[in-house]
Formats: structure tokens, C-alpha cells, sequence
């Protein structure tokens, strides 16, 4: 599997990938948000990822403990909401756990992948079926980890898929974290634009790595 | 004395915030530092903010951190992970913003602990709930920490002060003043009170009968603001401590003077 390895110019394509996603869809991130919380989650992530990708123009770092403590930072101080200490924490941890290191094979990126989620699981305190992030993140870690034997492309793919079968499962669900919350039972019927950030951040994933 | 950060979405709110509390406190409060918005004039918090803000006031006897809603818990706990190396302790208050930073301040301005702070900061919404007579509201003299036993209890029943030991051959003394200053126990004059107490080794209670409230403690701006303490009220003090004396003495002359804002007659 030593050609399954993600190198640094792969995670670059994921963050790209991810910057462009949430660009073009910051309108209906911003909608989805409009109708259960603020309104300002497409806003946020696209301001966010931007200045991601415009630090990394700026020259990109060698390893990648120190790529994604950069992305987790950037992520924290440009975005604001919520999303910026639960995105900025799943990529510091996920820098974490894959260490000084150049490239990541399949086990490692799961490795972090998992170290990522639980980052944003201790930081949020939200549990599955909270309508959250956490219910496409969850599913998509758990079928990374299944699918790791068939290498980090299959992998990440199975993923995409599990976040987004989460991502809709979240529109029937009841709110019961962040601002959506304080609709109570009005809030099912939405898809919650988190989970649908999350969903698309594993998208890019899957994209990334042919 | 501790420090003070002020998280907040808004930095023209926390700024108000600060200045509404500093008013309580004429001069020698704690030091505070807001964080507050995001980027560049984003509506929002910034983890890295609050660790600097952290470390900014940070001293040996601790930070105590206020913040309003939603991502302000969630950068100002980042921001705990971001300042892991301090070697002070800094604590996330689940106080209510305004009143809470307001009571903070107050209490910090008398050297109370990290903990005491975060107690009377905690607690600041009893006053409003009180105010509201809403049922089953909280009473402060019954909060953890919030009361102690009145003193001497009936010592002056006769006069206006007296002074003696209480059962436990502790020094004590007692006083019922009559509040001629314009605002009663209000914000400002409790606040007062409490920074001049703060200067005695002695534990004191204050009791209205008018409003049936009471003893409650008298280093607390939040239990004092209970009382519902009016122009023209008589309130008792009691104190117990190596010091009551000078306490009763020091609240007799502070409202003597009006807490600072005059006297008015009671017209009865």
C-alpha cells in the first residue's frame, strides 16, 4: 500500500477542495443556517477557508503536524462562530496526532482523522442525534476506519458517502446543541448546515486522493 | 487580586460592559481585558484573543473569564488549551454577562479569591429575580456560601449599636441604620460597603425587616442587593470577628455620609 501514502500536496488539494466547496456554497450554507440558526455559517466558513488557502499561497509547511496547527489557527482567529473553535480543533488535533511527519498512509490518516472528531466532540458536547456536525462526522470516521483496508482513497470515499447519508439523516432530527436548539421541535424538517460543511469537507477528502 | 476577561461576539458590547461595571468601583479595581470579535470586524470570538487577554491579566491569584453566548464558551475553552503553559488558575464563569462582570469587578476590587468571585458572579441574577418577586426565586441569604450566622443576635435590641462578645467569646457588635442617602442599598453604595469591609477581619450580616430579608453577608454586592433596601429603611448590621467593632464603626460613618452620595431627611 506504500503508493496508497498521502503526501502534503494531497492534504493541500483536500483543504482546497474544501475551500471551494464551502465557497460556492456559501449562499446555501447560509440559508440552511438562516432557517435553524444565525445565518452566517456560509459567511464564516468561506471568510474562514480563504484565509486558510491565503496563508498556504504564502509558502506551505513542511510536516504535517505543522500544516494543520496553521489551518486550525487561521480557522479560530477569521471565523467567528462556533464552527471556528469546532473546525479549528478538529484540525489541530488532527496535526496532532499525525506528527512531524511528510506523508500519511491509510492508518495514520484515520489516526488523525479519529483524533480530529474527538477534538470536536470535547469541545462541542454534542452526542449523535444532536442535529450537529457530529452526526455526518461520526458516521464517516466509523466507515473510514472500516474501509482503511482497501486503502486511503476507498477509505476516504466510504466516508463521503456515510457523511452524507448522516448529513440527511439530520433533517428529521430535533436540535438539541447551538443556537438551532432554542427552536426546539421547529427546528426538524432542516438540514443542519453543519453537518452539511462536514459532509462536504469529506467530499474533498474523497476528491483529493484518486 | 484576581483578574478579569470579558468575552464577548461584540466588542462595543463588552466595552459598555466594562465601563457600566468600572463604575462601581471609584478606583484600585481588578485588572480586565476584553476579547471580543473576530478577524477583521467579524461579530464573533476568536479563541487566540482570549488566551491573549488571559495572559495579559493573568497573576498568582488567578483569571476569572465572563462571556456572553454561543462560540464565546467555545473559544474561551480553546483558549484554555491555548494558555495550557500559565501557571495561574483560570477559571470559566457561568455567570449571567452584565450582572455577573458587575459583581465580579465589585468583588475582585476587595481582594476576594478566585472562588469567591466566581460565587458572587454566579449569583448575580438574585437581586432581579428578588426585584420580581417571581415564585420560587432564590433566596441570596440561602445561596451556598451566602450567609453566615447573624452575630450577637439581640444585642441591639435597645439602641442603635452595641458591642460585647457573642457566645463563642468572639468579639462582636451590632448597629440599625436608618439609610439617608437617596438610593438606599442600591448598586453603588453596596458597592461601597463592601470595598470598606473588605478592609476588616470580620464577618458581617445585614438584615431588613422592612422587606423581611435578611442576614445576609456583607461582603457580597449581590446578597446586599437582595435586601431591597430603601431610603428611609432601617437595616441592622451584625458583626462577629477580632475586628467587628471597626466594621460597625465603618458602616455607621459610611452612611453617616450618605455612602457617598449625600442624605436626604426620612420624612417617616
Amino acid at each position: 500500500m506504500a503508493d496508497d501514502t498521502v503526501a502534503i500536496d494531497g492534504l493541500v488539494a483536500w483543504l482546497a477542495g474544501f475551500r471551494d466547496r464551502v465557497t460556492e456554497n456559501r449562499a446555501y450554507l447560509t440559508e440552511l443556517d438562516s432557517a435553524i440558526g444565525d445565518a452566517d455559517h456560509g459567511a464564516n466558513m468561506a471568510r474562514g477557508m480563504a484565509a486558510v488557502m491565503d496563508k498556504l499561497d504564502g509558502g506551505t509547511p513542511a510536516t504535517v503536524d505543522e500544516l494543520f496547527t496553521s489551518v486550525g489557527m487561521t480557522l479560530v482567529t477569521t471565523v467567528g462562530g462556533a464552527s471556528g473553535p469546532l473546525y479549528g480543533t478538529f484540525f489541530l488535533r488532527f496535526g496532532r496526532a499525525a506528527g512531524a511527519v511528510d506523508e500519511l498512509d491509510a492508518a495514520a490518516l484515520g489516526g488523525a482523522l479519529r483524533a480530529g472528531f474527538e477534538g470536536v466532540l470535547a469541545r462541542g458536547k454534542a452526542e449523535p442525534g444532536d442535529k450537529t456536525m457530529v452526526d455526518a462526522m461520526g458516521p464517516a470516521i466509523d466507515a473510514f476506519d472500516q474501509g482503511v483496508g482497501a486503502g486511503a482513497a476507498a477509505a476516504a470515499r466510504a466516508a463521503a458517502t456515510a457523511a452524507a447519508e448522516g448529513r440527511d439523516a439530520t433533517t428529521a432530527l430535533v436540535a438539541r446543541k447551538g443556537r438551532a436548539s432554542y427552536l426546539g421541535e421547529r427546528s426538524a424538517g432542516h438540514l443542519d448546515p453543519g453537518a452539511m460543511s462536514t459532509a462536504y469537507l469529506f467530499e474533498a477528502l474523497a476528491d483529493a486522493l484518486p | 487580586m484576581i483578574g478579569i476577561v470579558v468575552v464577548s461576539h461584540s466588542p462595543a458590547l463588552a466595552e459598555a460592559a466594562v465601563a457600566l461595571a468600572g463604575e462601581m468601583v471609584r478606583e484600585g479595581g481588578p485588572a480586565v481585558r476584553v476579547a471580543a470579535g473576530a478577524g477583521d470586524d467579524v461579530t464573533g470570538t476568536d479563541a487566540t484573543r482570549v488566551a491573549d487577554a488571559i495572559r495579559a491579566v493573568a497573576g498568582p491569584d488567578g483569571v476569572l473569564v465572563l462571556m456572553d453566548l454561543g462560540s464565546a464558551v467555545l473559544s474561551a475553552e480553546l483558549a484554555l488549551e491555548l494558555a495550557a503553559d500559565l501557571d495561574v488558575p483560570v477559571r470559566l464563569s457561568a455567570a449571567p454577562f452584565v450582572e455577573g462582570l458587575v459583581a465580579a469587578v465589585v468583588r475582585a476590587a476587595g481582594g476576594a479569591s478566585l472562588d469567591e468571585v466566581d460565587e458572587e458572579a454566579r449569583i448575580a441574577l438574585a437581586p432581579k429575580i428578588a426585584a420580581l418577586g417571581e415564585p420560587g426565586a432564590p433566596d441570596a441569604a440561602s445561596a451556598p456560601g451566602a450567609s453566615v450566622p447573624a452575630a450577637s443576635a439581640g444585642a441591639a435590641s435597645a439602641g442603635a449599636a452595641s458591642a460585647g462578645a457573642d457566645a463563642a467569646g468572639e468579639p462582636a457588635s451590632s448597629a440599625e441604620i436608618t439609610l439617608l442617602n437617596p438610593s438606599g442599598l442600591h448598586a453603588r453604595p453596596v458597592a461601597e460597603l463592601v470595598r470598606r469591609l473588605s478592609a476588616f477581619d470580620a464577618r458581617v450580616t445585614a438584615t431588613n425587616p422592612r422587606t423581611g430579608r435578611g442576614p445576609v453577608r456583607a461582603d457580597s454586592t449581590i446578597a446586599l442587593l437582595t435586601l431591597g433596601a430603601q431610603h428611609g429603611d432601617t437595616v441592622r448590621f451584625d458583626a462577629a470577628g477580632p475586628q467587628a467593632a471597626e466594621a460597625i464603626d465603618a458602616v455607621r460613618l459610611l452612611a453617616a455620609n450618605g455612602f457617598g452620595e449625600g442624605t436626604v431627611p426620612d420624612d417617616g
